[in-house]
This record gives C-alpha cells, structure tokens and sequence, in this order.
C-alpha cells in the first residue's frame, strides 16, 4: 500500500521535473529539474528492489554527468537568442508528432496483456549482482572500459584541436 | 566447259601477293625516314620497282608451270574465321584468266612504276607516292588471284582505297581531294551491289569460293538448279562493277580521277582497277551464261556508255580528260563483249587496252611534263618534232585505240564487233551499229588530240614554249616498251589461250560470210575518222570552229557531260544535305539526343535540388524528421505485428 | 491497472517528452540534457522489466548504458565548448552549416 503511494508519488515527480524541464528558460533551472527527475527515478529503482542500479544511478548520472553539465553551463553563461527564446520554429509540429508517438506507444501498453513475473529475489542486491554481472558479461565490461578510454582520448584530441581548428 | 583438273599447291602465289605489301611497308614505314634526299629518293625508287618487277617474274614462273602442268595453281594461306560451321579462307587461285590478268598487273604495273622513278622525281610527297603504288599492286593482286569472292572483295576495296589515296595525292589542292573522294563514295554505291549478290550467292550455296561457285552453275543442265536467280545475282555483281568500271551511271568519278599523277592515271584508271569489273564478270561467266537477262542489260549499259562517253570526249579540251572519256567508252565496249557472252574477247581487249592506254597516259604525262604542267589543248601544238620520242609513241598507240590494222587495237575490237553483231547470245544489229558509232568517234576524238597536242602552229605560251624538252630515259624507255606491246601485242593469242575456260559462242553458220564485211566497214571507219580529224583540225582549226558554233547547243550538251553531275547534285546531293541538316542534325542529334540528356542531367539536378530542400541545416527539423519516421515504424508495426 | 503497465507508460512518457525537448528548446545544453532524459526514461523500462523477471540481464544493460552515458557526456560537452568558442552563441539555429 505504502510501496504503491510512494511509486506513484515519485513517478509523479519525475513526470512533473521532465514538463519543467521543457518549460524552463534559464539552462541552470532545466538541470536542477532534470536532477530532480533523475533522483526521481533512483527512487523509483530501489522501490522496486534492484537496489545497485539505484544506488549507480545516483552515483553516475547525478554525481558525475550532472556535475559536469552544470559546469558547463555555468561556464557557458551566455545571453544569447536561446535564452529569450526558449522555443524553435518546430514547437507545434514537434509537440503534435510526440504527442501521436506518445499516444500510439502508451495506448500500446495499455491495451498489451503484460504476463506476470516472480519478483526480484534478491538477486539485486550489490553483491550477488556483482557476481552475475561478471561472471556472465565480463567481455561487455572490458569492451566498455575499452569505450572509456577511447573517449579519454577523444577529449584530449578534441581539446587539442582547439589551436588548429582556430585557423 | 571443260572440267578443271585438279589443282596444285604452289606457295608463289602468296609471294606475289606479298612482295608489293612489303614494298608498301618498307616505303610508308622508312621511306619517308631516310636521310638525304639523293640516297632517299634512289633507295624507295629501287625497292618500289624491284619488288613489282620480282612478282612479275615470280608470276611468269607460275605462268610456265600452269602450262606445263594444265592444272590451276591453289594456295590456301590461312584460316582467316571460322563462325559456327562455315570456315573462311584466304586462298589464291591461278589458272588461265588469273595467269592473264596477273601478267598484266605486275607487267604493266612494274613499267608504270619505273616511269614514275622519272615522273615524280622532285616531289616532295615522293615516298608516300611509292608506297600507295605498291599497296595498290598488293590489293590489285589480291583481287584477281582471290579464290573466293570475299577475298576479291578485300582487294576490292583496298584497291579502291588506293585509288582515294592516290587521286587526291596532291590533297592541299581541296579540288583534288574532292576528287578522290568523289571517286571513293561513287564505287561504294557500286560495292552495295556487289554485296548483295555476295549474300545471294553465299546464301544459296553455303559458300563463296568462285570455282565451286562456277562449278554449280557449269553443270549438266538439270543436274543441280541453284537455288538462286541468276540474273539477280548478276544484275547486283554488275552494279559493283558499274561502280569501278565506270559504268553508266557510276561513271561520274573516272574523269574526276584525272586530278591525281598522271602515272596513277595510266596504272589504276586505264589499265587494271577499271578492268576488275571486267575480270568479276568474265570469272563468274559461268554464272552469266545462265543469265541472259543480266547480260543483256550488261550490253545494253555497255554500248550506252561506248556511245555516249565518246561523244563527251570529242569537246574535251583537256588532255588527260579525253583519255579518260576514252577508257570510259572501251571499258564500255568490252562490256558489250561480256554482255554477248564473248568473255574471252573482252579480256583480250583489256590486255591491248592496257598496253595502248598505259602508253597514251604515259605519252600524256610526258607532254605535261615537257610543257611544265600544260594540260590544255587549246595552247599546245607543234610539238612532233620538239619531243619525238613521245609523239612517235603516242601516234602508235593513237593508232591502235583507232583500230588501224595490223595494231593491237584492231584485232581486238573487231572481235568484239564482229560478236556484237553475230553472238547468238544476244548479238543483234543495233548492238553493233552502236559499237561501231562509237569506234568511229573513237577513232575520230583520238586523231583530233593527235592534232591538236602535235601538229600544227604551236599556241604555247612563250616561256612554256621555250623550256620544251624531252622526258627523261626513265620516261621515255617505258613509252617505247608500250608503244612496242601496242604494235605487236594482237598476235599474241590470248582469247584462244582462255578458250578452254572461257569458250566463245558458236557463230551460226549462216553469218559467217558477213564477217569480212564488217571488218572493212571497221578499217573504213577508223580511217574515216583520221581523214575527218586531219580535214577538221589540220591547218589552223577554223573549220571545227565554224561547226562548233553551227552546233552550239549540242556543243554545250556536251562540255557539260549531258549535265549527270548536276543532276547527282540536285536529286542526291542536296536532298541528302537537307536530310542530314535539318532531320538528322536538328531533330534527331540536338533534339532528341543531345535533349533527352540534357533532360535527364536537368531531372537529376531538379530531384536534386528537392532532396537538397530537406537539408536547411536545422537540427531540429532533422529530429523532427526522424520522429515521424518513428512514429510511422510503430504504427507499422502495430499493424503487422 | 498493473504496477508494470504503469511504471512503463511513465517510461515512455518520459522518452516522448525528451524527444519534444529535443524538437522545440533552442540552447544546446538544453537539448544534450534532453537526450539524457530519453536515456533515463529507456533505463526505467529496462529496470522494470529486469525488477518483474528477475534477471540480471536489463540491470546489466543499464549499467552498460550509465557507462556509456558517461563518455558520450564526457564528449558532447567539449564538442559543445568548440563551437561555442567558435561563434559565440548557443542558439542551435546559429549552426546551419550542413545546410545543402
């Protein structure tokens, strides 16, 4: 019962925090809105008991992605068009074909027959879940870590590029 | 017809053929590379006349084993194609016809390529000369010693080829090079003809070598009936031979022709490709024996052309232009003999033609030299005792293309009268009172040229008149070579050498008795007509001047060539103009080609620039787009799935 | 209506409303964050679906694109830096180049 108030309630809040985000003018506001969002959603995961994505969720995607957007908007400050006018030319095609998208995808759900599941067990829990992971998918693992270092690399480069792109 | 025996092999064929190619080769190729011009000019004169005179003598070798033996000579050389079951073969042939047309070729032409050693000395296209002359001989031979008609048309061809080259040698002169192609498109009409027939003949007998083709046809009468018309088949081979016989109407390019060195006159349109019409007609005889249709329209065409080119000839005030109306009108009469079914006598005529035509050319060349490049009549004259060597020379060889006895030209045209007139083949009175108003006018426009070119008052232009001089030995030599063959050259038996393959029509008996006749009425003729051109022409001319003009209008007729050129012009020339100008040009290269890529390059561009539309650059109508696309996907798969 | 069905209309209501974020807001670091919303809302379905079945295969998959999400973030950002140091502005109408 309480589960079920509480899932609504932050299922509400995130919904509420993504609306914000595309009504807001100042770049700084959509952040915190979209932090609410995310914060949101890591309730919403340990809700559900799958309680190490929850805990990853607010570690990568608050801590470390967030941080570093807000950084970036704070250096970027600028007052420029983007900031009087939040909104392109494609506002009303745009809300009217996400509209349809959103109607035929949610209207799919609902109408879907969903088959029932166990729950989550403990499987979730940061050490069994731990060992799954890379037992099963260490190769995934290696291939993102090797993703990582090519984006080090890629920033390195793109930073340095700056002097001849300038030409 | 006498069955043929069986051929042997003999590999001097293919050296005859080949050893003007290298003549050809070496000329083209070095000749015109060799430094010095003393050395350069005596290396490509000796290689260019050596190589000629060695076929000559490689082809009287052939010449004495086919007597020996009896038996034709067969070269097969190679597999040229084989398509599906039907092989190609490039062999050579030589029996009794190819021996005679073989001797002539490489004799005459060996001669002709010494005179123009003096001929052309100087010029400055010399070796390029040398070495068309030797690609001529080459195609020429290929011609007559071909075994199959596909190999004669090669030789065909290539010998018209070289006539092109050589008519428009002097081609920085654009008339001249007109001239040669004038020349090249008339025999093309012809050669349509001849291909025509090649496919009728191939088409009914699975193959084109002549003996096997004169076989079928030669045979037991009823045994095997070709599957073929043969007056069809002979019609169309006679237009090819129309075309490089110069036959009305193809006749148009020979006096044309006259733009190229006189020497190349004298060899390609007097005394060998002019006669391969002949020579086609005379070796598919056994094919025009079942074709009387054909032959009478080849003697009908034939006196036409004798009488009417012999008319022109009588107004020409050129002196090349007169012989060449002259070849036009003997070519017409030995046609006549082909056309009565007398093969034999019409080869017989183009072995004297060959030597008296050859020696007046060359008796013509030698005046335009010795006058520096004068070649009209109307300011010659006087020159018999300033340049005897030729005039004495030409005077025979006048007289034998008159028929004055005993020459080589009386012996053979009055065989071809006296069949014209007796030949129970077609031979009828018309036919010879043509022929015979043809010789007489012969006779009469070969005197006028004597006159006029040798005798009396001269009307030279002073400093032409001043540098008078005999030709050199070179020159000189070959004239008196010919003019020897001119006199004595009707003994040599030459019909009855082809007799067993080329048997002449029995004569009823009841006409026999006329044939004394009419070879008075011939020898009165041709004297007439000396009388009549030394009464017109002696003295100061005045007489042919006053009929000239009583006679203006026909005169007129006549110096315009009955106006057949301008009729080409306006029926062919001009509508093929407009076609190709405003039809083929307009409509069909700008229009429809050249439009329909513009059109399509101008499609591409427009579709282009639709597609380049939906690029503006906004990232935001690029998620837009792809929204939709999304949105379209799910739909799609809602309903398929 | 099911706990499921629910958590996953709240997915996709948040994948469509980073979507129209992406079509209609005007500053770049706007529409990067976004697309970081599209992200999260495909993370909550994978999570619902790997929380209802029990297997650790959608978690894992969401922890692959936490990875991911990072590094593309981690060079979006400079990208981003460039051409603002470039013209100046963070108005994506200013960057039309591809315009063809």
């Amino acid at each position: 019962m309480i589960e079920t108030a509480l899932l609504v309630l932050f299922a509400t809040a995130a919904v509420v925090g993504a609306v914000l985000m595309l009504l807001l003018r100042h770049p700084m506001r959509v952040a915190l809105a979209l932090i609410g969002v995310m914060i949101s959603l890591g309730g919403i995961y340990g809700l559900l008991g799958v309680h190490v994505i929850a805990v990853f969720q607010i570690m990568i995607y608050v801590g470390a992605v967030m941080v570093f957007m807000v950084y970036a908007i704070m250096l970027l400050d600028v007052r420029d068009p983007s900031f009087t006018e939040r909104y392109s030319a494609w506002l009303w095609p745009g809300v009217a074909a996400c509209g349809v998208l959103a109607a035929l995808l949610v209207g799919a759900v609902w109408r879907g027959a969903i088959p029932t599941f166990t729950g989550p067990g403990d499987r979730f829990g940061v050490q069994p879940f731990s060992l799954s992971f890379l037992a099963d998918y260490w190769l995934h693992f290696e291939l993102t870590s090797v993703l990582l270092v090519v984006a080090v690399l890629a920033a390195v480069a793109v930073i340095k590029l700056r002097g001849r792109h300038l030409g | 017809m006498t069955p043929t025996a069986t051929p042997i092999t003999s590999p001097l064929l293919g050296l005859i053929v080949l050893l003007p190619l290298a003549g050809f080769l070496f000329n083209g190729l070095l000749g015109t590379r060799l430094a010095g011009a003393r050395l350069k000019e005596t290396a490509v004169n000796f290689v260019a006349c050596a190589l000629p005179g060695l076929a000559f003598v490689l082809a009287v070798v052939a010449f004495l084993q086919l007597l020996s033996s009896g038996a034709p000579l067969l070269q097969a050389s190679y597999t040229w194609a084989v398509i599906g079951g039907q092989r190609f073969e490039v062999a050579f042939w030589f029996d009794r016809l190819s021996a005679v047309m073989t001797l002539v070729v490489t004799g005459v032409g060996t001669l002709i390529h010494v005179y123009s050693t003096g001929y052309m000395h100087g010029d400055k296209g010399h070796a390029r000369y040398f070495a068309y002359l030797n690609l001529f001989l080459f195609f020429m031979l290929l011609l007559v010693l071909g075994r199959s008609l596909l190999v004669m048309f090669v030789g065909w061809e290539g010998v018209g080829l070289a006539s092109y080259l050589l008519i428009g040698f002097w081609f920085d002169d654009p008339a001249k090079a007109a001239a040669g192609k004038k020349a090249f498109v008339t025999n093309r009409v012809g050669d349509a003809g001849f291909l025509i027939g090649m496919f009728l003949l191939w088409g009914a007998f699975g193959t084109l070598d002549m003996d096997r083709i004169n076989a079928a046809f030669a045979g037991p009468a009823g045994a095997v009936v070709p599957a073929v018309s043969a007056s069809l088949v002979g019609l169309m081979l006679f237009i090819g031979a129309c075309g490089k016989s110069a036959q009305i109407p193809l006749h148009v390019w020979l006096p044309d022709a006259m733009a190229g060195p006189t020497p190349v006159s004298a060899l390609i349109h007097a005394a060998t490709m002019v006669t391969a019409g002949i020579y086609l007609v005379a070796r598919m005889s056994p094919l025009y024996g079942q074709a009387p249709e054909a032959s009478a329209v080849i003697a009908a065409v034939g006196v036409a052309t004798a009488f009417l080119a012999a008319t022109i000839a009588v107004v020409q005030n050129d002196i090349k232009k007169v012989l060449a109306y002259s070849t036009v009108s003997q070519l017409g009469l030995m046609f006549v003999a082909l056309g009565v079914g007398a093969y034999a006598v019409a080869i017989f005529h183009v072995v004297t033609h060959a030597f008296f035509k050859a020696c007046l050319f060359l008796g013509a060349g030698s005046v335009i030299h010795a006058l520096n490049g004068e070649q009209d009549l109307r300011r010659m004259g006087g020159l018999a005792g300033r340049i005897p060597i030729t005039f004495v020379t030409f005077a025979i060889a006048t007289a034998a293309i008159a028929g004055i006895p005993p020459l080589a030209g009386f012996f053979s045209k009055d065989e071809i009268l006296w069949f014209a007139w007796a030949s129970p083949k077609g031979g009828a009175p018309w036919l010879w009172a043509l022929a015979s108003a043809a010789s007489l006018l012969t006779s009469f426009y070969m005197f006028r040229l004597l006159w006029l070119a040798f005798f009396g008052r001269s009307r030279m232009a002073p400093e032409v008149e001043h540098h008078v001089h005999e030709s050199p030995g070179s020159m000189t030599g070959v004239l008196l070579v010919l003019a020897g063959l001119s006199l004595v050259g009707g003994f040599i038996p030459i019909a009855h050498f082809l007799e067993p393959m080329l048997p002449l029509p029995a004569i009823p008996e009841a006409l026999h008795h006329s044939e004394k006749v009419l070879i008075g009425i011939a020898v009165a003729a041709a004297f007439a007509g000396l009388a009549a051109a030394a009464w017109f022409y002696g003295g100061d001319a005045s007489r042919a001047a006053r009929v000239r003009d009583a006679l203006a209008g026909v005169h007129r007729w006549l110096t315009n060539k009955y106006y057949v050129d301008e009729l080409y012009e306006a029926a062919l020339g001009r509508p093929l103009v407009w076609l190709s100008d405003r039809v083929f040009l307009r409509v069909g290269d700008r229009m429809l080609i050249d439009g329909t890529l513009h059109a399509l390059a101008a499609g591409a561009r427009r579709g282009a620039a639709a597609f380049a539309a939906l690029q503006a650059g906004s990232l935001h109508r690029y998620a837009f787009y792809a929204v939709l696309g999304l949105v379209a996907a799910v739909l799609w798969s809602l309903r398929h799935g | 209506m099911d706990r499921t069905q629910f958590l996953l209309g709240v997915s996709l209501l948040l994948f469509s409303l980073g979507l129209v974020g992406l079509i209609v807001r005007r500053n770049l670091l706007v529409m990067l964050m976004c697309m970081e919303l599209m992200l999260n809302g495909v993370n909550l379905s994978l999570v619902t679906f790997a929380s209802r079945s029990g297997s650790v295969e959608g978690a894992v998959m969401v922890f692959l694109i936490f990875i991911v999400a990072a590094a593309e973030i981690a060079i979006a950002i400079p990208i981003v830096l460039l051409l603002v140091r470039e013209r100046r502005t963070l108005d994506a109408g200013a960057y039309t180049d591809l315009k063809g």
